[in-house]
């Protein structure tokens, strides 16, 4: 009798001890991943307010002299204007592109449209370095009214475009699922044609998505830097393709600071978007 | 009055005008479609193209080619030590960086699925933070953890872990921890996604049922989240064959991969040819592990039906 007791009693104190080994795991993985996720970009922040012209451990000091210096410099800030640059004309043709697309495949029955959709979705799954040299090699001495098409930012901005576009088409084809075709058709009914639907109609079901979307082709574009390597010259250099040159020559603090612009472009961007989205959300 | 409407609908301007809107409705999806498609077949289809034959071309006296046909630049792949090398290289390490990845996002996932729900918003932003910042900023960062001057080092040597300034940098454990940093955050959003269908009282049931939180992983979770799995492992990998910045940077000099010799051969070397038919071959392996990635999870599915 003491026995069954005993049997009985052992197994869920057995299973309690599991239990909280098993949390203390948990508990212990989520310090490892916090610290993992975080080294290089807490590195990066402190570094940038160094004051020694060495990068090492501990810091002498915390100065600003290399955020003056960056700001100062005319060749990392017009590697920053060119990132922008690029970014912004990456989100527009990626996103309108892409958009598109998504609403063609949602809307209408296509011919080929697993083909169709394996051709825009490709790109997406090969390598920058690949990408890169493909265009580099295409597009290497073709000139359009006498400019030369390699170097030029345009070209760095379809680049980006291969894989932006694919994620816009991803993302929208999903949102555009979930619009009532319903309506659509009452709007149709209604006599509006199949333009006026869309944009009035349509796009505004659909505007978290659309915004989305147009964050993730911004963040593709502004930290891409494999593509913009292959594609850039001295003139064009994205900011990420300056860092990276600069870390093969040699590292300064220097660097750190431009990765910290880099970070607060991306998010400055982020909130910018954000902001616009909550307004037309409003106003709507 | 809605009687009279209808006939009136039927007059010649009406039923032209209902012709051309029939019309435009045809020919609208391929409007649509028209940029995306110009964008894709002139930037992707074109130079893929282009590579294509470009890697059959000659390299002769230091030009970039030379039009021809040849398949030395494939055989040079193969023959050549230093590139067969690279190629193990490349494979070996998107192999050991994938499978460290998968599970560690694996645990990563299952945890934010279990935590209770103020704990998500925190975990899911830790994962998106490398997908914010880019790879160069990402591998200076441990550019200045892991030297002898670096915070690791300065770390250990204060808390009086070791007595000698240590260095991690250029070895291949290095490159590694960068890859699999960077590829974390797409296992971690693909086996989320998995988790969340799942329904969590299958947890419960199993546990009245008398299952231990072991048997409960192993009878459930595993053979759920299986598919989920093989994916995640399948675009860690793809992603890691594809990059060469951060096994570069942070790796030994001579940690050689396909990425780099493609850039090697394109930007230093200017060989054209043969850095198309790395990327060629770059991109039939990627193929590859695509085509058995999709092929072993459609066979899964069929299965269960």
């Amino acid at each position: 009798m003491i026995d069954t007791v005993a049997a009985v009693g052992s197994a869920p104190r057995r299973r309690l001890g599991e239990a909280s080994l098993l949390a203390a795991a948990g508990w212990a993985f989520i310090i490892f991943i916090t610290t993992y996720m975080l080294i290089p970009v807490l590195v990066t922040a402190v570094m940038s307010f160094n004051s020694a012209a060495m990068v090492r451990f501990p810091l002498s000091g915390f100065s600003l002299r290399w955020y003056a210096g960056f700001l100062a410099s005319p060749l990392w800030m017009d590697a920053l204007w060119n990132s922008i640059v690029v970014a912004l004309g990456t989100t527009v043709v990626s996103a309108s592109a892409g958009i598109l697309a998504a609403w063609a495949f949602s809307r209408y029955d296509l011919p080929f449209k697993n083909l169709l959709y394996l051709l825009i979705m490709m790109p997406l799954f090969l390598p920058g370095v690949v990408l890169g040299l493909g265009l580099a090699i295409t597009f290497g001495g073709v000139q359009i009214a006498g400019v030369p098409l390699y170097g030029s930012r345009f070209l760095v901005v379809l680049g980006h475009s291969l894989w932006a576009m694919p994620l816009v088409f991803l993302l929208m084809e999903a949102t555009f699922r979930t619009v009532d075709k319903r309506i659509v058709e009452a709007s149709g009914d209604l006599g509006a044609g199949p333009v006026r639907t869309f944009f009035e109609i349509v796009l505004p079901m659909v505007s978290t998505g659309v915004f989305s979307s147009m964050l993730f082709a911004l963040v593709i574009s502004l930290n891409e830097f494999m593509m913009a390597l292959f594609l850039t010259n001295r003139d064009t250099q994205t900011l990420p393709v300056l860092m990276w040159l600069s870390l093969r020559s040699a590292g300064t603090p220097n660097l750190a600071v431009a990765a910290v612009v880099l970070a607060v472009t991306v998010f400055a961007s982020l909130t910018l978007i954000a902001l616009w989205h909550i307004r037309s959300l409003r106003r709507a | 009055m809605s009687l009279a409407a209808i006939p009136s609908r039927e007059t010649n301007a009406a039923s032209e005008g209902r012709r051309s809107a029939a019309l435009l409705e045809r020919f609208t999806p391929l409007m649509l479609l028209t940029p995306a498609l110009a964008i894709a077949v002139v930037f992707f289809g074109l130079p893929a193209l282009t590579m294509l034959r470009m890697s059959f071309n000659l390299h002769v006296d230091q030009r970039l080619f030379v039009p021809g046909l040849t398949f030395d630049h494939y055989g040079e792949i193969v023959s050549n030590p230093l590139f067969r090398g690279a190629v193990w290289t490349t494979i070996r390490l998107a192999l050991i960086a994938s499978l460290v990845t998968v599970m560690l996002g694996y645990c990563f996932a299952m945890l934010t699925w279990l935590k209770p729900r103020r704990w998500r918003l925190y975990l899911m932003g830790l994962a998106l933070a490398p997908m914010l910042v880019s790879e160069i900023s990402i591998i200076f960062g441990w550019w200045m953890f892991f030297p002898k001057n670096g915070l690791l080092s300065y770390a250990l040597v204060s808390t009086g872990i070791v007595h000698e300034k240590i260095s991690l940098m250029y070895t291949e454990f290095a490159a590694l921890v960068g890859l699999t940093y960077l590829s974390l955050p797409f296992c971690f959003f693909i086996l989320l996604s998995v988790f969340d269908g799942i329904d969590r009282r299958l947890l419960e049931s199993s546990a009245d049922l008398g299952a231990g939180p072991f048997t409960a992983f192993r009878e459930i979770l595993l053979p759920l989240t299986r598919g989920g799995v093989l994916a995640a492992f399948s675009q860690c990998f793809i992603w890691t064959m594809g990059t060469y910045a951060t096994p570069t940077a942070l790796g030994p000099d001579a940690l050689w991969t396909m990425g780099l010799l493609v850039q090697e051969q394109m930007l230093s070397k200017h060989n054209w040819p043969l850095a198309s038919a790395f990327a060629m071959l770059l991109v039939a392996i990627i193929a590859m592990v695509m085509f058995v990635a999709r092929s072993l999870s459609t066979r899964r599915i069929d299965y269960h039906d």
